[in-house]
């Protein structure tokens, strides 16, 4: 290949940071208007009262009522829930469905693909689908349980139930995660398996010898994004509650988020709420800030994933 | 890659002697038979559960209303005539209309938008580009809540809420995550390639588009293809921002609220979740592979 | 170089960003401007007007069509583009967005007293002056529900007036209950159950999840008061919510709370044909005087008959009465024809023959004292039962509140936990209510 016309004087890796720069502009840019901006706005609206019509100097009342809200230990205990148990319950799930696929013989690619599918599916569609399925009374799954003489819970109906019935959906489109899975096990050379069956090992030792630690960072990255995405936890979440609750938006009717009994409530949605619904915007900064807080908490933990791989890279 | 045959070597240990093997021959056999079995076994029923729930969505789809409303789960009779009256009922194509706007133009602005940058992060040298890279996963990572309410009140100001521009426009100046992916791969391609095309006095732009992308292009087609999933089930962004008028609606908000409009007429719901899902998994089955890689690609750490 | 446009683009964009901090977008013209002297109405300009509104089923958004129709008739030149199935979420966001409709109107009071304090919704004082219309034609209690702080911003376009429904079939020949107790009693009497506990049919669901049963409406029932005279909430302190959910649960657990919600899920829609009263699934209903109009649409060989709500046993004072509230409908900020806009609210608020054809349509209680006395309103005992609880002194609406949507989910949202058994202490978890309806309007500056 070449390019015309020829060669300038061969330039060396001195003198990229200007080319850098004008390459990055538009990005730069991005980051300013719709990263740095906002936070540093969010920061100064947290300070006032603001319904998008008047503003009003507030001083600390948005934090002060930020300790007084109810809300916030409420969705911060169901928050504490996703990340305990939805997000470990889904990474090994989808841990184990890649190892169960990648020692298929036959049919691997069809079945790969089934596993894969759920993924895909729209969440909003899938949601209401999980919510249907559980439906008491018309849903399928308490009717077949009900055909093996179990009495179905109310599912996404009941507080308790609620969460277990999303980590389910969860489960259902693990897809993603499982092939990522799969491409870190066919990473790890055979012959090791080989050599530690040699060695008598049962298959939990040579998953712990050989397997864990070859995966371990794809492991760990997996767990971390999926933490923050925890934090983020949103649609499905509002879409399982409003249909879930069987009130029609029928004028009169107005909706709390979190349904059943503010089970579902996670701090992105109150924050909408805040926000957006009641439009106590300068509260809702605050609320935002909180999330900021937490969710980079566990981006720092990821960078110092990144930084550790990278250095071993010695890149 | 490296780390992984870091790891691997550490792990490995010296083989034991062969004959062990010999010895145990046909009992190994039957156990692996028997295993063969077992996990074949567990597989295909895992599967048939992966797929239940997209079956009971369309077997409930075809059924009257009344049937719906119990708990049987074969249609009494076969009412194609629920798909029809969904589009009737509601405006699914129009909805199918906006979300398309939305997914090709943001899918388009963020690839246009982000290769460049990430070429940038991945080759040129200069001071802060692991600063850089850090604010990239940074942003990646940030809840799209934190920064709602300014931008909303610049898009209010701007006089583009009520409509899809305030989730597209932000594309055009690189998505986070489509540059992490992209440059992810772009580190991979030897600099042997690029620097060959500038000894052969290619401009940066040339050695992209001739070189560099050319290599790329399986790592572009996942990120167009995330890009173009990311929006078509996008909730949050059209909820925030296009979800007034019941004409400005997304397929995903758009179906929410038809659930609420229709409440308890599960066989329309379940058409309408049908149609909006349908699309999808068709245009998993024309790029299947191309998805595959770009998973895989999403799952390398740095 | 093919970054330039793009990063220009990216300056224009920021400094869009930095000056938009200030709030809100400049305001269209607004109403109460001196008019040019002598034009009558009907030398307005022509324009489009965009209206929302709340109907949704066929046969409301037809007669409220024609009520435009009849409008047009008078003023030719303007044209109405309406938009049926419109909710306070919407209307909100339309205004605070800057792309408001002409005229807006809701089926719920709930954010009067924010549209007025805001100017969301502009304030009519000046052109109800300026065109000389008589207030005094309005009920009281429909002048309450549509201003705040002195600034009339909407008007009440029909009201709604709560009741009991039945279905003579279903009562077995009992006659509507009076107080609390006969109510609680009639409806064990009427349920029927399966075998395994499973409900067939309701007597009366208690659940306040159930359709209408709201607080806002079940409230008057026992004469339970929201607010003290300075705002502050008086759910805790009033005794007659703790008498009111008391005697709820103990009928909810008469049901059972699992099989009462498995039941409440199955139901179908309130606004389509499949509505559980009209199928015959439950007995007796709290709902609004609209009812009766869909009955005759969607169910017209049922045999009900209409009451007023029972009301606690110690309270015979209160029957008679019950909630009331109503459609108001008002001029947002930024409408860009608001001259045009206020001949339609002025027509459809207040032209007789208007309201009482929308109102024998709709089945909905006129809100003029002429329209009300108009030979034309079409009376029958049905309907007839709602416009005496309409009229009834007692009858009581849910007073203004900045945060009345708040204020009402706060509760409501207490009432699902309290009849799911999640409440130990009704007293403790009443004075929580308050608190938190009371921090939010401290923060809401009220």
């Amino acid at each position: 290949m070449t390019c015309l016309p020829p060669a300038p004087p061969a330039r060396r890796w001195r003198g990229e940071g200007p080319r850098a720069l004008l390459w990055l502009s538009p990005w730069i840019a991005g980051v300013s208007i719709f990263f740095v901006y906002p936070l540093l706005s969010t920061v100064y609206f947290s300070f006032h009262h603001y319904d998008m019509y008047t503003l009003e100097f507030a001083g600390l009342d948005n934090y002060r009522y930020l300790l007084r809200d109810p809300r916030v230990g409420v969705s911060a205990r169901n928050t504490l829930w996703l990340v305990a148990i939805m997000v470990p319950a889904t990474v090994l799930f989808a841990l184990a469905l890649a190892q169960l696929v990648v020692r298929l013989k036959a049919g691997a690619g069809l079945l790969r693909t089934v596993f894969y599918l759920p993924s895909l599916v729209p969440m909003t569609a899938g949601t209401i689908t999980f919510v249907f399925l559980l439906n008491p009374g018309t849903g399928p799954v308490d009717h077949l349980l009900s055909l093996a003489g179990v009495r179905g819970p109310d599912w996404f109906g009941d507080p308790d139930w609620s969460k277990p019935s999303l980590t389910l959906l969860s489960l259902w489109g693990c897809g993603q995660l499982m092939v990522i899975f799969m491409a870190a096990l066919l990473d790890v050379p055979r012959h090791l398996y080989e050599a530690a069956a040699i060695d008598g090992a049962g298959p939990w030792r040579q998953f712990r010898s050989v397997t864990l630690p070859v995966i371990a960072p794809v492991l760990m990255f997996a767990l971390v994004t999926n933490v923050i995405y925890a934090l983020q936890y949103f649609s499905q979440a509002m879409v399982a509650s409003r249909v879930a609750s069987g009130t029609t938006d029928s004028p009169g009717s107005s909706f709390t988020p979190g349904y059943p009994d503010e089970s579902l409530l996670t701090l992105p949605q109150w924050l909408f709420q805040a926000g957006f619904r009641d439009y106590s915007m300068g509260y809702a900064c605050v609320l935002a800030l909180l999330l900021f807080a937490v969710s980079m908490v566990f981006t720092l933990i990821l960078l110092r994933q990144f930084r550790r791989a990278g250095a071993e890279e010695g890149s | 890659m490296s780390v992984t045959r870091e790891v691997t070597a550490l792990a490995a240990r010296p083989a034991a002697p062969g004959d062990a093997r010999r010895r145990e021959g046909a009992r190994a056999r039957r156990r692996r038979v028997l295993l063969w079995i077992a996990t074949h076994a567990l597989a295909v029923t895992l599967a048939l559960m992966f797929l239940a729930p997209v079956a009971f969505m369309a077997l409930t789809a075809l059924m009257t209303d009344e049937q719906a409303l119990t708990s049987e789960l074969w249609p009494r009779s076969w009412n194609w005539g629920n798909l029809t009256e969904v589009f009737d009922r509601s405006l699914l194509l129009r909805w199918a209309g906006n979300t398309l706007l939305y997914a090709a133009l943001g899918t388009l602005f963020t690839v246009v938008s982000s290769v460049p940058v990430a070429y940038a992060l991945a080759r040129f040298r200069f001071r802060g580009r692991r600063m850089a890279f850090l604010v990239v996963i940074t942003t990646m990572m940030l809840p799209p809540q934190v920064v709602a309410v300014p931008l909303y009140l610049v898009w209010a100001r701007l006089g583009l809420t009520d409509s899809l521009w305030p989730l597209i426009l932000p594309m055009v100046f690189g998505d986070a995550f489509s540059i992490f992916l992209l440059r992810q791969f772009l580190v991979t391609i030897p600099r042997e390639y690029t620097d060959a095309a500038k000894v052969d006095g290619c401009s940066d732009f040339r050695t992209l588009t001739r070189v560099v992308l050319p290599m790329a292009r399986p790592a572009v087609a996942a990120v167009a293809l995330f890009q173009f999933f990311y929006c078509w089930n996008d909730y949050y962004g059209p909820l925030l921002y296009a979800g007034v008028q019941q004409d400005h609606l997304t397929l995903s908000l758009g179906l929410a609220t038809f659930k609420a409009f229709h409440s308890v007429q599960w066989n329309l719901t379940m058409a309408a979740t049908l149609l909006v899902t349908a699309p999808v998994i068709i245009v998993f089955f024309l790029a299947q592979r191309v998805f595959i890689e770009g998973v895989t690609l999403t799952g390398v750490k740095g | 170089m093919r970054f330039v446009p793009l990063a220009a683009a990216a300056a224009l964009l920021c400094s869009a960003a930095l000056t938009a901090c200030t709030a809100g977008r400049q305001a269209g013209p607004s109403l109460g401007a001196p008019r040019p002297s002598g034009s009558a109405s009907q030398a307005l300009p022509a324009a489009t007007i965009e209206l929302w509104h709340g109907f949704s089923t066929d046969a409301e958004v037809k007669a409220f069509e024609e009520a435009i129709a009849r409008f047009n008739q008078k003023y030719p030149q303007i044209t109405v583009k309406a938009t049926k199935g419109v909710q306070d979420d919407q209307i909100t966001q339309a205004v605070r967005g800057g792309n408001p409709p002409d005229v807006a109107a809701s089926f719920t009071t709930d954010n009067v007293a924010q549209w007025c304090r805001s100017g969301a919704f502009q304030d009519l004082t000046p052109v109800i002056r300026q065109d000389g219309v008589d207030l005094s034609v309005l009920p009281a209690v429909a002048r309450s529900y549509t201003a705040f702080e002195g600034r009339q911003c909407t008007l009440p376009l029909l009201a709604d007036a709560y009741g009991l429904y039945y279905n003579k079939a279903l009562m077995k020949g009992h006659r509507p209950p009076r107080t609390l107790s006969e109510l609680a009693e009639l409806a064990k009497k009427l349920t029927v159950r399966d075998a395994d506990g499973t409900i067939k049919v309701a007597g009366f669901v208690p659940s306040v999840q159930y359709y209408e049963n709201t607080p806002s409406h079940l409230g008057p029932m026992v004469g339970a008061k929201w607010y003290n005279p300075d705002g502050t909430s008086a759910i805790g302190s009033d005794p007659a919510w703790k008498k009111l959910l008391t005697w709820q649960k103990e009928l909810v657990d008469w049901f059972g709370h699992d099989k009462l919600e498995k039941f409440r899920k199955g139901l179908g829609d309130e606004w389509s044909a499949e509505h559980p009263f009209y199928k015959g699934k439950v007995a007796m209903v709290l709902d609004g005087e609209w009812r009766n109009a869909m009955i005759a649409n969607d169910a017209k060989g049922l045999d009900y008959g209409t009451a007023p709500l029972p009301v606690a046993d110690d309270r015979p004072d209160l029957y008679g009465s019950g909630f009331t509230a109503g459609t108001v409908i008002g001029v947002p900020k930024g409408a860009a024809h608001p001259r045009q806009a206020w001949e339609l609210v002025k027509y459809l608020t207040t032209d007789t023959a208007s309201l009482v054809t929308l109102s024998n349509a709709l089945r909905n209680v006129p809100t003029t004292k002429a329209a009300m006395q108009s030979p034309d309103l079409a009376k029958d005992a049905n309907f007839q039962t709602f416009l005496d609880i309409f009229a009834h002194p007692r009858t009581s609406t849910l007073p203004p509140s900045v945060n009345s949507v708040f204020n009402q989910e706060a509760f409501a949202a207490f009432a699902a936990k309290w009849e799911r058994g999640a409440v130990p202490d009704l007293a403790a978890g009443l004075k929580d209510v308050d608190r938190q309806i009371d921090d939010k309007l401290k923060l809401s500056g009220g």
